[in-house]
């Protein structure tokens, strides 16, 4: 299945990219999207302990499986205010 | 409870907000917070803080506070929040947050909690402008 992976603030700078279209095979989770996103773009390796994760406009968990066409969010701790 | 969220690239008026203002009678509380930008970040001089959203998600988090606060302090009537993106100079406001509420204790603890939960779950982020 395709899905899209966007990335947000500085993350674009680090990975050199804003976003990266993934084909993953059936079943594939967030974890699995995040994982193919490293291997694509190993700068965001040292960012993974703190990175968030979403899928549309919600948080999810590395577990939260993923659908045909899902666009997957990662990106640093926010800052607003 | 009424909600209005505003995120925007103009610069905030908050003589405009205040005029704006609606309380019902039985609303004897207006708490508000405007947050600006400092002159320094990270103990560097800075010209302006550029934020960064993504407004869809951003929006829906911010749905999901007001329905949390709404439900953790039912006597709250009404929340405004802008939040300004975009580049906002030193000085200039970056947020701003009123809470209308019958009682001071609740609007001051309603606010406070909202604007703590958004720097923890609202995706919107800021780079210094040297």
């Amino acid at each position: 299945m395709k899905v899209t992976v966007l990335l947000w603030s500085y993350f674009r700078e680090r990975a050199g990219a804003a976003r990266f279209e993934l084909e993953l095979p059936a079943g594939a989770t967030l974890g699995d999207a995040l994982r193919e996103t490293c291997r694509r773009a190993p700068a965001l390796e040292a960012f993974r302990a703190a990175m968030l994760t979403a899928v549309g406009v919600d948080y999810q968990r590395p577990d939260h499986p993923l659908r045909e066409g899902d666009e997957v969010s990662l990106f640093p701790p926010v800052q607003g205010g | 409870m009424r909600r209005e969220l505003t995120l925007t690239d103009a610069a905030l008026d908050e003589a405009a907000l205040v005029r704006a203002r609606t309380a019902p009678a039985g609303m004897g509380a207006v708490v508000t917070f405007a947050g600006l930008v400092r002159g320094s970040e990270a103990g560097a001089a800075i010209r302006a803080l550029e934020y960064e959203a993504f407004r869809a998600m951003a929006e829906r988090q911010f749905h999901l506070l007001f329905d949390a606060l709404a439900e953790r302090w039912p006597a709250v009537e009404s929340v405004r929040l802008v939040h300004r993106l975009g580049v906002v100079a030193v000085g200039e406001a970056s947020l701003w947050v009123e809470v209308v509420a019958p009682h001071r204790a609740e609007a001051f603890a309603a606010g406070q909690w909202l604007i703590d939960e958004m720097k923890r779950v609202v995706p919107i982020w800021k780079r210094a402008v040297a």
